[in-house]
């Protein structure tokens, strides 16, 4: 506590990429190592066993890193176990296997922002809060964008700039990665040195993000919607999407990185001595989501594709952040390409 | 009695079979992790292929019936076994949405005669194919070609526990989600029909890069025409369309 | 805490109200139990499932005994039925924000409800001498007059200076009240708007009705409350299903005033 700074790190620092690359090698022996494997928009997260495997350039994955990673897709939430002196709940095991996330987007990391609204808010998710606490999470900055790509408009990418809620962040400077600290818990793991990053770097940063910018194909507006969705919730373009080109397969949900919702279901084995309370992934596309004895609050598809829209695009005062983190994701991956950007331009018409 | 419990008389099942290629009642009894445990909880008074002692006049606890009906007799059979069971529970497609016995719905019933049964089945009639739910009140679906594990499970701890059963209604999609599985229709173009298909298989073919092939039938919530139009933008013709839709739901796309 | 963590329960009676609603009084098997007019728990079984269901009377310092008034309808509430008197059941809660009995204070309460409805509404009568509400009319609906729940109560609450009024669709012989719909004795009813709280539950569609009729007699939005119903698998706001725009039912709800549920579509409301 002498407050002498030569104790002080550099935050940020330029390393060489084969430099980083060791680096994160070295964090094998206490964590899972989980980076993108595969090509452009097809990429997914995977354990790797070193950088060499991951593909940093990759544009997107099908399956969002926070949510497959904190909010595990099927898990036992329960289990009760039945014999002669009745049937006794007991906790399923908390997460404790330590996991790095490497190269996850702003709009991924903005994602995970909102997962934490859900799962951490009134009621914790003890799950989910375990992985969170375990998941060391090294953001990337976005080298390319797709077509379907609009973080630019909801102010959640191609850059990151949250200062907190992760731990690093990387920007591809060619032969180096620009690093910067963002959490304690970085600043005590990151351990090379590196070249402080001069004005010229920033500048740089600057340059390549005013680049990325233009290259947005994507141009919708977001504001006002709010006015829109009160006033015509019934709007034709809603009917005549649902109809002719939603399946109710709920992939856009599935793959949205900010949805959140899940069945619960009990598992019995036929001894009726092991029951486990799962949870699942599901969606509010599925007909039997909102549906109650003596009524189906969402039986039409129209209906169902509305709440999804609306969900995403409004109804920002149910966490004060935007559902939708501008990925692209619910587009790409409807088997029929609805868009909610285009439901929403046609609404605003 | 709330549910069955050690001690209590076993609860009675008798497996049935109509038109169909018996891979259901296989399933049943090569009921993979829980052969052991069905065993012991379940006392299967008729079940030919596992046994062939055993009466089908019941009374049942639970009957599990599969397979399409083509033939008169198997309309007043499926009525006594009815009569005689306290919950039934249509087993696999061919019970359920009429499966593969049913793709011969869209020919007249007296052509398809002529070509398969006039020379070496002469003697046999059939009827147009239909299926369990127009005869009598059927408990549940257990859907399939064969039916999945969990749903299988689900129908008999639903008996156990003197309860209704709840299936899977959603689709595969959902399935190969959970799985990771990069979707084969968006990403390769493959016409599969997971995203009208009733989930339960696991997402089995798409976890081996094939196309779905609906072989548990529509989902109720099926949007059958949005699909076609994704097909006919994969440039499939009207007749592989056709007979996509038709492999496992002809009684529904041939009404 | 794992709130998906449910806890014991032990039933030491069931009082059959009509053919398929149950009242099932409830013991803690572990712990004092707490809850607020309106709140619910999640009731259910292991192997089976859960069910939001209301409190229909609230542990008191005088009993810790609590009931929850089920009607047997689905997969969960009708494996509830077969429960007998000392069997356990398993339940999580309470949750979710009940009626805002603090604001009833020196204003004319109006209970509405409609069949099962007066289950949610019951712990509010419980507390009745509490409340220090001017005035406190409770209007029930039912189909017939075999279906009126707590009928042995009526008396009971009318003695603790409840009017209380009674419609049925399908008057019987010797039925001496009102018969018809539930607005019909909502219209007659005297009140001053500004100053009537009302606290409705029942179908939505009753719901819907009879608050128009306090519409109409300018009892304003925020004062008129429902306890709605949805799909709920967690009742912690975590699963989803019961979201209703911006709300999630389980945990911001049931109890809304209609002002913070107009605009939204979706609701039979």
């Amino acid at each position: 506590m002498t407050g002498e700074n030569v104790f002080q790190k550099n935050y940020e620092v330029l390393i060489c990429k084969e430099l980083f690359a060791g680096w994160v090698e070295g964090l094998r022996d206490d964590f899972k190592l989980i980076g993108p494997v595969g090509d452009g928009v097809n990429a997914e997260f995977r354990e790797i066993a070193s950088l060499k495997e991951a593909n940093l350039d990759y544009q997107s994955t099908m399956l969002p890193p926070g949510k497959a990673y904190l909010f595990k897709p099927l898990e036992e939430i329960v289990l009760f176990n039945a014999g002669p002196g009745g049937v006794a709940a007991e906790e399923p095991p908390i997460p404790v296997q330590k996991q790095v996330l490497i190269g996850v987007h702003a709009c991924d990391t903005h994602a995970v922002f909102y997962l934490d609204k859900v799962f951490l808010g009134a009621f914790t998710d003890p799950f989910y809060k375990a992985r969170r606490e375990n998941t060391f999470i090294i953001s990337l900055n976005c080298k390319t964008v797709t077509d379907l790509c609009f973080c630019h408009l909801i102010g959640t990418g191609p850059y990151l700039k949250a200062q907190s809620g992760y731990d690093m962040l990387l920007t591809d400077m060619g032969g180096e990665f620009l690093v910067e600290l963002k959490s304690e818990r970085s600043k005590n793991l990151f351990n090379v040195k590196g070249r402080p990053p001069e004005a010229g770097d920033w500048q740089k940063k600057d340059e390549m993000e005013t680049r990325l910018l233009k290259s947005f194909k994507k141009d919708f507006k977001a504001d006002g919607l709010r006015q829109v969705f009160l006033s015509r919730p019934g709007h034709p373009v809603l009917k005549e999407t649902a109809e002719e080109r939603c399946l109710s397969c709920a992939n856009c949900v599935m793959v949205c990185p900010t949805c959140f919702c899940h069945d619960v279901y009990d598992e019995t084995d036929l001894s009726l001595t092991r029951i486990k309370r799962m949870r699942r992934w599901d969606a509010c596309q599925d007909y039997f989501f909102a549906q109650v004895h003596g009524g189906n609050f969402r039986s039409e598809r129209q209906a169902r594709l509305r709440q999804f829209v609306f969900h995403k695009l409004d109804y920002e005062g149910q966490f004060g952040l935007k559902g939708t983190v501008g990925c692209g994701r619910c587009i790409r991956w409807c088997p029929t390409g609805i868009d909610l950007t285009e439901i929403a331009e046609e609404m605003m018409k | 009695m709330r549910f069955f419990s050690p001690g209590d008389r076993k609860p009675r099942v008798g497996f049935f079979k109509f038109s169909c290629c018996t891979g259901c009642g296989f399933q049943l009894a090569y009921f993979q992790k829980s052969l052991e445990d069905t065993l012991k909880s379940f006392d299967f008074t008729f079940f030919r292929l596992a046994s062939s002692s055993g009466t089908p006049e019941g009374p049942f606890d639970l009957a599990l019936v599969e397979g399409a009906v083509t033939e008169p007799y198997q309309i007043i059979e499926l009525k006594k076994i009815r009569a005689n069971s306290a919950v039934l529970y249509a087993v696999g497609s061919c019970a359920i949405t009429g499966g593969i016995p049913a793709i011969k719905a869209g020919v007249p019933e007296m052509e398809v005669q002529n070509k398969a049964y006039r020379t070496k089945l002469y003697g046999l009639t059939s009827l147009r194919p239909s299926v369990l739910g127009d005869y009598v009140e059927i408990d549940g679906s257990v859907r399939g070609c064969p039916p999945g594990e969990r749903d299988l499970q689900e129908a008999m701890v639903s008996v156990l526990f003197h309860r209704k059963p709840e299936f899977a209604g959603y689709s595969v999609c959902v399935e190969c989600k959970i799985k990771g599985n990069i979707c084969v229709l968006v990403a390769e173009g493959l016409p599969c029909m997971g995203p009208v298909t009733n989930a339960g298989c696991g997402a089995l073919c798409p976890s081996y890069h094939r196309a779905c092939y609906s072989c548990f039938g529509l989902m109720g919530q099926a949007n059958t025409a949005a699909l076609k139009g994704k097909f006919r933008k994969l440039g499939l013709t009207e007749d592989e369309i056709e007979r996509r839709f038709s492999l496992f739901d002809a009684l529904e796309t041939k009404k | 805490m794992n709130p998906y963590l449910p806890f014991k329960a032990g039933i030491t009676g069931i009082r059959r109200e009509t053919g398929d609603v149950r009242t099932f009084r409830l013991e803690l098997k572990n712990g004092l139990p707490s809850g607020a007019p309106g709140q619910f728990n999640m009731v259910g079984y292991p192997g089976v499932g859960e069910v939001p269901i209301s409190f229909s009377l609230l542990p008191s310092k005088d009993s810790p005994l609590f009931e929850h008034t089920v009607r047997a309808v689905g997969r969960v509430t009708d494996f509830l039925a077969g429960f007998g008197e000392g069997d356990e059941i398993f339940l999580r809660g309470p949750f979710g924000r009940g009626w805002p009995v603090n604001e009833v204070k020196g204003k004319h309460l109006v209970l509405i409800s409609g069949g099962l409805g007066l289950a949610p509404v019951r712990p509010v009568i419980q507390m009745a001498d509490q409340l220090n509400a001017k005035r406190i009319t409770l209007l029930h609906g039912a189909r017939d007059p075999e279906s009126i729940l707590f009928e042995t109560e009526l008396k009971e609450w009318r003695k603790k200076g409840i009017d209380v009024k009674l419609t049925v669709d399908e008057p019987g012989e010797g039925w001496r009240f009102h018969a018809g719909i539930i607005t019909e004795i909502i219209r007659p009813l005297k009140i001053e708007a500004a100053e009537t709280l009302a606290f409705i539950c029942g179908p939505e569609i009753m719901m819907r009705f009879s608050a128009r009729e306090l519409f109409l007699k300018n009892v304003p939005r925020s004062n008129v409350h429902v306890s709605i119903e949805r799909r709920m698998r967690c009742g912690t706001g975590l699963c989803g299903h019961c979201q209703h725009g911006i709300w999630f039912v389980c945990k911001d709800g049931p109890v809304f005033s209609y002002q913070e549920l107009s605009g939204y579509p979706d609701a039979l409301l």
